[in-house]
C-alpha cells in the first residue's frame, strides 16, 4: 500500500517537472541508442583517431631521427675538405663520421652496409662540393638523407660565417638543436580539432534527417493532435542533439590524456564545442524546415557546413585554431574571448532558430 | 546463315539492354536534378558568394590566419631583436615580452638570449643563438620550431645576397644505391634527376659545379652502361676505362624496380636547405582534392537508392520487363559519369595526366559500389548518412593515409592515390604498379555492386531487417549449390586482399618481432572469415540442409575456391613488396615469392589447410552463432600457426 503511495507521489512529481521537450530529447537519444548508429559514429571516430595516431608515430618515426632511439648513423668522409666535413658532423650527436683515404674504400664499406652513408667532398673554387650517398630502398632512408642534410646545413653554416664579411646580411645565429618532437603541434592542431568537430558534424547531419524524415512520413501532421508545438520539436530535438556532442568531445579528450597528449582548459574546449554544435544545430534546424525536400536539405547542410567551417578558418581566431591554443595551453585573453563570441554566435543561432519555427505552420511542411 | 542470325540477335538484346539503361539513367538524372530545384541551388549560390567575399576581404585585409597552428608558440624575445622578423615570418610563433618569470610559469614558451661566439676547441664552428625553453615537450616542440624558423629565415635572406659564392658555399648532389643486404636490386640514376631538380636559386652555380668535377658522376649513361657490363652489382667502377678511380659508382634507373623511382622525392642537388628527403608533400594535397567531390556524389546517389525503397518506387521499376542488373546500371551510370568528369576536371587543373585519371576512378567506382551497397542495407535515412560517413572516412584513409610514404615504401603502393602522387612527382608509373594498387578496388567494386543487385528484390528492399541480417541475406543471395560456394570465396579475395594490404600497413611501425607474430594471427582471421561467412549465411536461410557431409562439401569447395582465387596475389611480386620482412610473412604461406624447388610442397599445403580450416569452420556454422564463432576461433589458430611454421622454415 505504501509503495503504491509512493509510486503516485513519484508520478505526480514526475508530471510537475516533465516537460514535451524533454521527452522528446529522450526519444531522440533512445532511438539513436536502439539503432545503434551512434556506435557506429564512435566506432567511426576511434577509427580515425587510430589511423591519425599511426600516421604520427609513423612520420615521427620516419622523419625524426631523434626519436628513434640509439639510432646512429655511421658515415664514411673522404675528399680535399674531410676536416670541414668533419667538423660539421660532430656537431650532430646522431652521425658519426670516419675519414677514409680513397672513395673506393668508402664505396666498398657502404656496398657492405658498413657505412650508411658516404660524403665525397671535391674543393671547386671557393666552394665545396659534396656527393652524399644514401642507401637506397629502406626505410631507414628517409633517416639518413635528413640527419645527413642537417651535418651539410652544419657545413653551409659554419662556411658562412668564415665569410660573414662578404655578405650585406649575414645569416642570423640559430639556436641549438635539442632534438624536440617536429610534429607535436600536429597532435594539437589537425587531430585533436578534428575529433572536436567530428561530432559536431554528426550532430547537425542527424537533426537534418531527424526533421525531415519526421516530415516526409507524415508524423508533423499528428502534431494538430498532440499536445506538443513545433517549437517544443525543435527545442527537444536540438537540446539532444547539443548534448551529446560535447560528451563524445570529452571522451576523445580522455583518451588522449590517457596517450599521453596533455590537454588544457578542457572547460573551455567543453564550450566551445557546445557553442559549435549550438550554431551547426541551428543551422541543420533552419535548413531542414525551409528546404523543399530532404535531398536539398542534405546538400544545403552539407554546402553550409563546408563554408561555416572554411569561413570560420579564414577568420582570425576559427574554431580549429581556437580550438589548438586552448588545448597546447597558449590561449590568451582574446581566445577566450573568441570562445564567448562563439557562444553569442549560438544563443543568436538558436533564437532565431526558434523564431522560424513559430513562423512554420507544421501542415503546410 | 543460322551462326550469324543468333549473332544479329544477340546484338539487338544487347541494344535494347543498352537503350533500357539508357532510358533509366536519363530518368535518374532528371529525377534528381529536378529534386534540387532553383530555389536550393541559388541559396547554396548566395552562401558561397557570401563566405567567398568575406573570405576574400580577411585576406585582403590581412587579417586572415588560415593555418591551424597560429600563435600556439609563445617567444619571449626583445623589442629590438632581429629575431621579430623571424617570429612574424612564422604563422605559429608568437612575439612576446622577454620575462624569466613567464618562462617560469609557463606563460612563454621560449625565452631569446643573447649570442654565443664560436669557439676555437670542440663545439659548433658558427655563432649559436642562447635560447631558454620551458620544461616538458611543449618547451622543446616550441624550440624546434623556432629553429627551423631561423633557418627558412636565413634561407630566404640568403637568396637575396649579391655575393652567391658566400652566401652559398656548400654544394650537394644526393644519389641513392643499394647496399648489398638488400640484394641485387639495380642502381638508380642519380644523374637524370638532376636535370629536373628544383635548383632556383642556387641554380646555375649548381651547374657550373657539375661541369667543374662530377662529370663523370653525374653522366648517367656512360657509368650506367659500365655498371651493368661489370655484372650489374653497380659497385667498384675503378676498373671502367673512362671514368677516374675516385668517382662515385652511378647506375642506371631505366631497369630498376618501381621502389628505386619512387624514391626520387624532393630535388637531389642544389644548395644543402634545397635536398628534400622523400616527402612528396604538394602532390599529397592535390591527390586530396580529388577525394572531396566524391563525398558529395555517393551522398546524392545513396538517397536517390533509399527514396527508392523507401518510398516504394522500385517496386515499378521491379515489375517493369527490365533485368534488376540493367536498373541498378541504369541508376548508377550518371553518378558514375559525374565522378569521372569531375576527375578528368580536377586532373586537367592540376596538371594529372591519364594515369591519375585511371587511378582516381577506381577509387569512385568503389565510392559508388559501397554506398549502393549500404544505400540497400539501410534501414533509415538516419542510417545512410552513417553509412556514407563510414564508407568516406574508411576509404579516405584507406587510400590518403598510405601514400603519404609514396617515397618511402612500397606498401604506399596499395592506394592508387599513390599513382597520382607518383604522376604528379613526374615519376613514370609501370603497368604492374597499376594493376596492383588498383586491382582490389576494381574487383572489389564489382563484387559489391553484384552483392547489391542480389538484394535489389522485393523481400529485401521493402522491410526492415537490421544491417547484418541484410547482410546475410545479400550473400545468401548469391549462393545456389556448391560449386557457388567456391566461387563466392574467390569474390572475396579482393576483400582479404584489401584487409591484410591494411592490416600490414597499419603494423607496419610496430618492431618486427611483435608486427609478424600478430599478422599472421590477422591475416589467418581474415582468411578464416572470408571463407565462412557466406557458408553460415546458406546454413541460416536454410538454403543447405544441416548435415556433416553437407558441411564438409562446402567447405571444401570453400578452400578450393580460395585456393584458386589466392594465386593472383602474385601480382605483388611485381611490385617487389615479398622483399619487405612484413611482405613476406603476409604472402609466404601462400606460396608467393618463394625458390621454384620448394614450390611443389608449397602448392599442396595450402589446399590442404584452406580445404581443412574451411570444414572446421562450416561444421561449426551448422549451429548458431554462438557455434560458428567458436569454431573459426579454432581455424584460426591452425591457420595461423601453419602460417607461422611456413614463415620460419623459409623465412
Amino acid at each position: 500500500m505504501a509503495d503504491r503511495d509512493l509510486w503516485d507521489r513519484w508520478h505526480a512529481v514526475a508530471d510537475r517537472f516533465s516537460d514535451p521537450r524533454l521527452t522528446i530529447a529522450g526519444r531522440e537519444i533512445r532511438v539513436l541508442g536502439r539503432e545503434k548508429t551512434i556506435i557506429l559514429a564512435v566506432v567511426i571516430q576511434l577509427f580515425v583517431a587510430a589511423f591519425a595516431g599511426f600516421l604520427v608515430v609513423g612520420l615521427v618515426s620516419l622523419y625524426d631521427p631523434g626519436s628513434v632511439d640509439g639510432y646512429q648513423i655511421d658515415a664514411a668522409v673522404t675528399g680535399d675538405a674531410t676536416n670541414e666535413m668533419l667538423a660539421a658532423i660532430d656537431d650532430r650527436p646522431a652521425i658519426d663520421g670516419t675519414r677514409y683515404a680513397t672513395t673506393s674504400d668508402a664505396y666498398a664499406d657502404f656496398q657492405d652496409g658498413t657505412v650508411n652513408a658516404v660524403f665525397q667532398t671535391t674543393r671547386v673554387d671557393d666552394r665545396i662540393q659534396v656527393v652524399m650517398t644514401a642507401p637506397d630502398g629502406s626505410i631507414e632512408t628517409t633517416l639518413v638523407v635528413s640527419e645527413g642534410q642537417e651535418a651539410l646545413r652544419a657545413l653551409e653554416r659554419n662556411l658562412r660565417a668564415e665569410r660573414a664579411d662578404s655578405l650585406s646580411n649575414p645569416p642570423l645565429p640559430l639556436p641549438p638543436d635539442t632534438g624536440g618532437n617536429p610534429y607535436y603541434d600536429f597532435t594539437y592542431t589537425i587531430l585533436l580539432p578534428l575529433l572536436l568537430f567530428l561530432p559536431v558534424f554528426i550532430s547537425g547531419s542527424i537533426t537534418v534527417d531527424s526533421l525531415t524524415a519526421e516530415r516526409e512520413q507524415g508524423t508533423l501532421e499528428l502534431l494538430r493532435v498532440a499536445p506538443v508545438t513545433m517549437i517544443d520539436i525543435v527545442d527537444g530535438k536540438s537540446a539532444a542533439m547539443i548534448a551529446i556532442a560535447p560528451i563524445q568531445a570529452v571522451a576523445w579528450m580522455g583518451l588522449l590524456s590517457l596517450n599521453g597528449v596533455a590537454v588544457a582548459n578542457i572547460g573551455w574546449l567543453v564550450a566551445l564545442v557546445v557553442a559549435v554544435t549550438a550554431i551547426v544545430v541551428a543551422l541543420s534546424v533552419a535548413v531542414s524546415l525551409l528546404a523543399p525536400d530532404r535531398r536539398s536539405a542534405q546538400l544545403l547542410f552539407s554546402v553550409g557546413i563546408l563554408l561555416f567551417f572554411a569561413g570560420a578558418t579564414l577568420l582570425p581566431g576559427g574554431p580549429a585554431n581556437t580550438a589548438a591554443r586552448l588545448a597546447i595551453d597558449s590561449a590568451t585573453l582574446s581566445t577566450r574571448l573568441v570562445v564567448l563570441i562563439y557562444g553569442g554566435v549560438g544563443v543568436a543561432a538558436v533564437g532565431a532558430v526558434r523564431r522560424l519555427a513559430t513562423r512554420i505552420d507544421p501542415n503546410r511542411l | 546463315m543460322r551462326r550469324i542470325d543468333r549473332l544479329r540477335n544477340r546484338l539487338a538484346t544487347a541494344g535494347r539492354r543498352l537503350r533500357r539503361i539508357g532510358r533509366i539513367a536519363r530518368w535518374e538524372l532528371g529525377q534528381s536534378t529536378s529534386s534540387y530545384n532553383r530555389r536550393t541551388l541559388a541559396v547554396v549560390a548566395v552562401l558561397v558568394v557570401i563566405v567567398g567575399s568575406v573570405g576574400a576581404s580577411t585576406v585582403a585585409l590581412g587579417v586572415a590566419s588560415p593555418a591551424p597552428n597560429t600563435d600556439i608558440y609563445r617567444v619571449g624575445v626583445a623589442a629590438d631583436s632581429p629575431y621579430n622578423a623571424v617570429i612574424e615570418d612564422n604563422a605559429a610563433l608568437t612575439a612576446r615580452q622577454p620575462d624569466r618569470t613567464a618562462l617560469a610559469t609557463g606563460e612563454i614558451d621560449l625565452l631569446v638570449g643573447g649570442v654565443r661566439q664560436a669557439t676555437a676547441g670542440p663545439g659548433p664552428r658558427s655563432p649559436t643563438l642562447l635560447v631558454e625553453a620551458a620544461d616538458g615537450q611543449k618547451g622543446a616542440a616550441a624550440l624546434t620550431a623556432f629553429r627551423s624558423a631561423v633557418q627558412s629565415y636565413n634561407d630566404r635572406a640568403m637568396a637575396l645576397e649579391s655575393n652567391q659564392t658566400a652566401a652559398y658555399p656548400v654544394v650537394v648532389e644526393l644519389q641513392y644505391l643499394p647496399q648489398s643486404t638488400l640484394g641485387p636490386a639495380a642502381p638508380t640514376d642519380a644523374g637524370d634527376l638532376t636535370d629536373d631538380g628544383e635548383t632556383e636559386s642556387g641554380g646555375d652555380e649548381d651547374n657550373t659545379g657539375s661541369d667543374g668535377t662530377d662529370t663523370d658522376a653525374t653522366d648517367p649513361t656512360t657509368n650506367g652502361t659500365v655498371g651493368e657490363a661489370n655484372g650489374g652489382d653497380g659497385g667498384d667502377t675503378s676498373d671502367s676505362p673512362d671514368s677516374d678511380a675516385d668517382a662515385p659508382p652511378v647506375g642506371d634507373g631505366n631497369g630498376g624496380s618501381l621502389l628505386d623511382r619512387a624514391l626520387f622525392g624532393g630535388a637531389t642537388s642544389g644548395s644543402p636547405a634545397e635536398i628534400q628527403p622523400p616527402f612528396p608533400f604538394g602532390s599529397l594535397l592535390l591527390a586530396f582534392l580529388f577525394l572531396v567531390p566524391m563525398n558529395f556524389v555517393i551522398q546524392s546517389y545513396g538517397s536517390s537508392v533509399l527514396n527508392e525503397r523507401i518510398s516504394r518506387r522500385g517496386e515499378l521499376l521491379l515489375v517493369a520487363p527490365i533485368e534488376r542488373l540493367d536498373i541498378v546500371a541504369g541508376k548508377t551510370l550518371p553518378y558514375a559519369a559525374i565522378a569521372i568528369a569531375v576527375t578528368v576536371g580536377i586532373a586537367a587543373a592540376i596538371g594529372g595526366g591519364v594515369v591519375s585519371v585511371f587511378a582516381v576512378v577506381p577509387i569512385a567506382l568503389t565510392f559508388l559500389a559501397a554506398t549502393f551497397l549500404g544505400a540497400m542495407f539501410a534501414r533509415s535515412f538516419k542510417e545512410l548518412t552513417f553509412v556514407t560517413i563510414t564508407i568516406t572516412v574508411f576509404l579516405t584513409s584507406y587510400v590518403f593515409i598510405p601514400s603519404i610514404f609514396t617515397n618511402v615504401t612500397p606498401i604506399a603502393l596499395i592506394s592508387p592515390l599513390t599513382l597520382v602522387v607518383m604522376e604528379l612527382q613526374g615519376e613514370a608509373v609501370s603497368l604492374g604498379s597499376y594493376l596492383f594498387s588498383t586491382g582490389p578496388f576494381y574487383t572489389s567494386a564489382a563484387v559489391l555492386f553484384l552483392l547489391g543487385t542480389g538484394v535489389y528484390r522485393e523481400e529485401d528492399m521493402f522491410s526492415q531487417k537490421p544491417v547484418p541480417l541484410k547482410f546475410l541475406d545479400a550473400l545468401d543471395a548469391r549462393l545456389s549449390g556448391v560449386r557457388s560456394v567456391g566461387v563466392l570465396t574467390a569474390l572475396f579475395l579482393p576483400f582479404v586482399f584489401i584487409a591484410e594490404l591494411l592490416a600490414i600497413a597499419v603494423l607496419f611501425v610496430l618492431p618486427i618481432e611483435v608486427s609478424i607474430p600478430l599478422l599472421l594471427v590477422v591475416i589467418a582471421a581474415v582468411e578464416e572469415v572470408a571463407k565462412s561467412i557466406h557458408i553460415f549465411a546458406g546454413f541460416e536461410s536454410d538454403r543447405f540442409d544441416r548435415s556433416v557431409p553437407t558441411a564438409l562439401l562446402l567447405g571444401a569447395a570453400s578452400g578450393v575456391g580460395f585456393f584458386v582465387a589466392e594465386k593472383f596475389t602474385a601480382v605483388a611480386q611485381l611490385v617487389g613488396l615479398p622483399d619487405l620482412q612484413l611482405g613476406q610473412a603476409a604472402l609466404q604461406p601462400a606460396g608467393i615469392g618463394i625458390a621454384p624447388s620448394t614450390t611443389l610442397l608449397l602448392l599442396a599445403g595450402p589446399l590442404v589447410l584452406h580445404t581443412v580450416t574451411a570444414g572446421i569452420s562450416a561444421l561449426g556454422a551448422r549451429k548458431r552463432l554462438r557455434w560458428y564463432l567458436v569454431s573459426l576461433v579454432a581455424a584460426t589458430a591452425i591457420h595461423a600457426a601453419y602460417n607461422l611454421g611456413v614463415v620460419t622454415l623459409y623465412g
